[in-house]
């Protein structure tokens, strides 16, 4: 670290936060554009923002309500996820933990499954709020069982384990009752954003936006939750009240997520590292960084989804995975050799 | 200004942790407890961090220190939590959160930084992890990060424990840098002839009472340290008029 008249370099420079939204930028224009029907770039930046020469007729609905919508729940829900694993990794002192950790992945599989298995039809419209409230249901149940009020993060998690671990089995008994639901429900668990519409994206936005505003008012004295709680407090914060926080937070907006596409797995972990791993900080002061690179992540992933098999679509789960897990590995291997 | 504790009482649960403590503690002294295992030091610490409810006040201007002293106490804990991925510059700047404002480095915070990492000889290594950071580079470590703080009172808890003597004596000579800004100093030790070289007091506890509190010459001399320890210590004195406090050979093994 580079001293400046006496003085240590600063820890976050925000220019990478300006360079990670300028990705996200040029991701998202290519996503719109990019497809079965390939538009022209320009054209399709004209008609985002309204300006004369933009498309018309079939391209213009093809932006504006297939791709557009689609884009905008990628940003969402690839920041909500991405922001939400890099808090639980804090809170937790856990690299590995992600934004399933505490039943919500579980919670919304048995909410979604229920949707699914109904004899009542109406009810697989209403699959999201199924999801949403299994997913939510799931989290509290860990926080009621693990009692002492968050005192402990590991008794939380380990009550999320077993809560995650008994929302599936009651997942697969139904299934196993209802042996044509599998495919849906499997087919869901794989996650997509094939469901993305304009009001898909409205009630999800609310949601996460009300989480990533919360999170990212808190992401600077999360640093602290790295420590142990008497030396948290020390430093001015109430480490208790900041946990419960964060994690009420995080699960809202992973809820949300798994409810408006399912459950798309590895952005929780891979894209924390990954901006981690590239800047080497740990700072929290990262968190919106993630969230850009979060965002973009997924939507570069869902393009790769419609694209690869065109006409046919990949689940964006196997994408995610297939791109992201070899990329975290050279990322780790890097950090290695620095750290070293 | 002095700490006054009046009758101080912490539970967990049925166990009585500290039993009824009164004491004085002077400001910008250095004040060590000492005691066996189980005597109740940390936990002393922390219901002076306000970590630990208690029954009873601990009091400074008639406010409770926890309150009064919110925002300028410096806790070194003995088994810290160590961040992995962050830098020892990270760690340090850590302590200027409550004077910035959470996550703001301004030029002042920075230059008092380089200054402390300097005082503290961990110029040079701000770069490199905490978690890859030797016993005593990490107290070092966690007492610039005290430093950092400016506090007005410091508390830490076995400040010395698991480090060779040499580091030993760097990590006290570094205490006693906070002891030169005016900090009111309280750790726990468990090494009372290093306690008498450094605290100019020392408290007695054992099984959450106070048994002696006084000026360390005075103390160590005292029967109640040995009682403290069931008469299974022994103080000698050096030529040069120093202190020295062993364990008694067991004699019925």
């Amino acid at each position: 670290m580079i001293t400046e008249h006496g003085a240590i370099a600063k820890i976050w420079n925000w220019r990478i936060t300006v360079f990670a939204t300028l990705i996200l930028l040029a991701v998202a224009i290519a996503a719109v554009s990019f497809g079965p029907i390939s538009i022209n770039f320009f054209k399709v930046f004209k008609t985002l923002f309204d300006l004369p020469g933009g498309s018309t007729g079939q391209d213009r609905t093809v932006i504006m309500e297939l791709r557009l919508p689609r884009v905008v729940l990628g940003i969402l829900v690839g920041s909500a996820l991405a922001t939400s694993g890099a808090v639980y990794q804090t809170v937790f002192h856990n690299p590995l933990a992600d934004p399933y950790l505490l039943g919500a992945a579980s919670g919304a599989g048995l909410g979604a499954t229920i949707a699914l298995t109904s004899t009542n039809h109406n009810l697989y419209g209403a699959l999201p709020i199924f999801a949403f409230m299994g997913g939510v249901l799931a989290v509290f149940t860990s926080f009621i069982i693990s009692g002492k009020f968050f005192a402990d993060p590991n008794s939380l998690l380990l009550s999320g384990i077993a809560v995650g671990s008994f929302a599936t089995a009651i997942q697969t008994y139904l299934q196993q009752r209802h042996s044509a639901s599998l495919r849906p429900v499997y087919s869901w668990i794989l996650g997509d954003l094939t469901s993305a519409s304009w009001s898909v994206v409205a009630w999800s936005s609310v949601y996460i936006a009300i989480a990533l505003i919360i999170l990212f008012s808190v992401a600077k004295q999360l640093d602290g939750l790295m420590l142990s709680d008497e030396e948290a407090y020390s430093l001015g914060i109430n480490p208790k009240r900041l946990r419960i926080i964060a994690v009420a937070a995080a699960t809202l907006a992973t809820a949300t997520a798994v409810s408006a596409s399912g459950l798309i797995g590895f952005v929780g972990i891979v894209v924390p590292h990954l901006v981690r791993g590239l800047t080497h900080r740990v700072t929290n002061r990262s968190l919106i960084t993630i969230a850009m690179a979060g965002a973009a992540f997924l939507v570069l992933a869902d393009l790769g989804a419609r694209t690869l098999l065109s006409p046919a679509e990949l689940p964006i789960g196997v994408i995610t995975a297939f791109v992201g897990a070899p990329f975290f590995l050279v990322v780790l291997r890097n950090r290695r050799k620095v750290t070293q | 200004m002095s700490i006054i504790v009046t009758d101080l009482t912490v539970r967990y649960g049925e166990k009585i942790v500290l039993n009824d403590i009164s004491l004085e503690i002077e400001s910008k002294r250095w004040t060590c407890l000492v005691g066996p295992n189980g005597a109740g030091k940390t936990t002393f610490l922390k219901a002076l961090l306000g970590m630990a409810p208690y029954a009873g006040s601990i009091q400074d201007k008639g406010v409770e220190v926890f309150k009064s002293h919110k925002r300028n106490v410096a806790f070194v804990p003995q088994h810290p939590q160590i961040p992995q991925g962050m830098t020892v510059a990270e760690y340090v700047m850590l302590g200027r959160s409550k004077r910035d404002g959470w996550g703001n480095e301004s030029l002042a915070s920075r230059s008092f930084v380089h200054k402390v990492l300097t005082q503290t000889h961990l110029f040079g290594m701000q770069s490199n992890l905490v978690s890859q950071l030797s016993g005593g580079e990490m107290q070092r470590a966690l007492i610039a990060r005290a430093l950092a703080q400016e506090p007005e009172l410091i508390l830490l808890d076995e400040p010395t424990s698991a480090l060779d003597l040499h580091h030993q004596i760097s990590v006290l000579n570094n205490i006693e840098l906070l002891k030169e800004e005016g900090v009111t100093i309280i750790s726990t030790m468990h090494d009372i002839t290093l306690a008498a070289m450094f605290a100019e007091r020392i408290v007695v506890m054992k099984e959450g009472k106070v048994l002696l509190s006084g000026v360390s010459q005075e103390v160590i001399h005292s029967p109640e340290l040995k009682r403290a320890f069931d008469n299974r210590i022994d103080v000698y004195t050096l030529d040069s008029g120093r202190p020295v406090i062993v364990a008694s050979k067991e004699k019925h093994l």
